[in-house]
């Protein structure tokens, strides 16, 4: 189960983050799509998380894996915990609906509240100092990788690709060993203990099969991501990625060759003592976004500021006329069947 | 060694019969590092311990219609969560093939496999690690921990003749699963009454 299948495409997603408001909407699209069966509950295959943050699982930054940029080798990663993922709380609904607490009783998360974390636990807490703090949401998925490895670290094959280049499990083949989930370096693989298999975002391809758009892409509210072929060169995400260089990998420096891409924040100004405005400083530190985006982060911002100045000044883009989205449809790339219009007979997506 | 033809639960380990088997030692070692299945594995391994259980107590019974095999070993430090203890017994399923590595790609070896908090299997291994789950074909399983040592039961089919058995323990406390074992380091044979 090794081996990798003739690939006829690749499937990339785009998210702007300066139109990403964090809403979570992918999240519960995803949430209420794939992981509503027993041992899902903490599972969150899509998530937005608060940058800079700790995140989910908490610090998963500073978990490792993926390769060694030198050698070339895996590197050792942390294995996630439950509790580092964190959530699938259990309520006191019974107490607060039917206990006759009105008034006293509220819902309330059970067991022990000390090192309570969960998917989004650290929303819009950010960092920096007032006036000059600042934060961006960063939604996250599996990435879908061109040299996944956690494909290559799994003892038993139980992850392929697809000739979509999605990595997918087959949970029948998964052992639970979890080795997947110690050398994903963006730790975006969830273990359902339940069940005992290691489970992660499926790229919706029961939707891609039929011509529907991912459940993330098609309910964004924010018009914020888009999915398409990488390698057509007519599709929104190549022009983005390949021929415009303002959407980019997180943590590329991992050597996994993820295929989820992201259109850097915009910093507002930052302020001066006096409160007069700093117009040359961004409040973001170009340092810090460039150690999740990498060094093109800082052409790809000027090439968006660029733009910004060619349109205010009475000129068209392309780049930003292909961001802003006038024609939503134009996010879903050739995936713009209505699910609606399915024929469900047969229990199909 | 000696299957005890035996009368009782012999499905459970703290079962009285017990008491009529022998039982012998069988020294376990590491699954070596180089016969781990994939690089990450050998790379996030090499500088840590694992099957670092030492020795399993074995001993073998059989009613006439199944073959009952009661392993005991100390269990390890305080479980983290997330990995848990676990027991095999491995059979050789085709050729000669090595029980220090669970099998090999071309010399599989079947494993009755149990794990804490988690029903049978029975298992086809072509290495450390590399199973395939299979038909239980009446494999059970059952688990007792007292005194801070776990005794475990696995049993199936008898088999028509004698065959070799070998032994396979994780420390889940450690970490340890798929390859990163603690296996016999010979095949013991067991020969049927």
């Amino acid at each position: 189960m090794t081996t990798t299948e003739a690939k006829t495409r690749q499937l990339a997603w785009v998210y702007d983050l300066n139109k990403c408001i964090g809403c979570q909407t992918c999240s519960v699209a995803c949430k209420v799509l794939w992981t509503r069966d027993e041992g899902e509950k903490h599972q969150w295959w899509m998530s937005v998380n608060t940058m800079p943050g700790l995140g989910t699982p908490k610090g998963w930054e500073d978990m490792g894996g993926g390769f060694d940029p030198e050698t070339g080798k895996p590197r050792p990663g942390h294995q996630p915990t439950r509790g580092e993922f964190g959530g699938g709380f259990d309520y006191n609904y019974q107490e607060v609906f039917y206990g006759g607490t009105a008034g006293k009783a509220h819902l309330e998360p059970q067991g022990p509240r000390e090192g309570r974390w969960a998917m989004n636990w650290d929303e819009d807490q950010g960092a920096g100092e007032w006036p000059n703090s600042y934060y961006f949401y960063l939604p996250r998925q599996c990435n879908h990788c061109s040299n996944p490895v956690c494909m290559s670290a799994c003892a038993t094959g139980a992850l392929s690709r697809t000739n979509d280049g999605l990595v997918l499990r087959d949970e029948e083949v998964c052992m639970g060993d979890r080795f997947c989930m110690e050398a994903c370096p963006y730790k975006k693989i969830y273990f359902n203990y339940d069940r005992h298999v290691a489970q992660q975002c499926i790229g919706c391809f029961p939707r891609i099969e039929a011509g529907v758009a991912p459940a993330c892409v098609r309910q964004c509210p924010g018009r914020a991501v888009f999915i398409g072929d990488l390698e057509d060169e007519e599709s929104s995400v190549h022009k983005l990625v390949k021929t415009w260089k303002v959407a980019m990998p997180l943590k590329a420096e991992a050597g996994t060759g993820p295929n989820v891409y992201y259109v850097p924040p915009l910093s507002p100004h930052r302020l001066n003592d006096d409160m007069s405005i700093d117009t040359e400083t961004p409040r973001i530190p170009p340092e810090y976004l460039e150690s999740l985006f990498g060094p093109g982060v800082h052409g790809a911002l000027n090439v968006l500021k660029g733009e910004m100045e060619t349109v205010r000044a009475g000129g068209a883009s392309e780049i930003l006329t292909t961001l802003i989205a006038y024609k939503w449809q134009e996010l879903l790339g050739p995936f713009t069947v209505d699910p609606a219009t399915l024929d469900r007979s047969n229990g199909g997506a | 060694m000696k299957v005890a033809r035996l009368n009782g639960e012999l499905a459970d380990p703290a079962a009285p019969a017990w008491g009529g088997a022998e039982a012998v030692s069988i020294t376990l070692g590491p699954v070596p590092i180089g016969a781990q299945p994939t690089a990450y594995i050998r790379e996030a391994w090499a500088g840590r311990s694992y099957g670092t259980t030492g020795a399993a107590t074995l001993a073998a019974a059989s009613d006439g219609e199944r073959l009952y095999l009661r392993l005991e070993w100390p269990d390890g430090a305080t479980p983290n969560g997330e990995f848990q203890d676990a027991v095999a017994a491995m059979f050789p399923a085709g050729g000669d093939a090595p029980v220090a590595t669970m099998g090999d790609h071309d010399r599989p070896v079947e494993l009755w496999f149990w794990e804490n908090g988690r029903g049978p299997l029975r298992l086809t291994s072509r290495g450390p690690g590399v199973v395939r789950k299979e038909a239980a074909d009446g494999v059970a399983a059952r688990g007792d921990l007292a005194g801070g040592r776990w005794s475990v039961v696995l049993s199936g089919p008898k088999p028509a003749a004698g065959k070799p058995v070998g032994v396979a323990v994780w420390d889940g406390s450690n970490d340890e699963r798929a390859g990163l074992a603690a296996v016999s380091q010979e095949w013991l044979q067991l020969e049927l009454a």
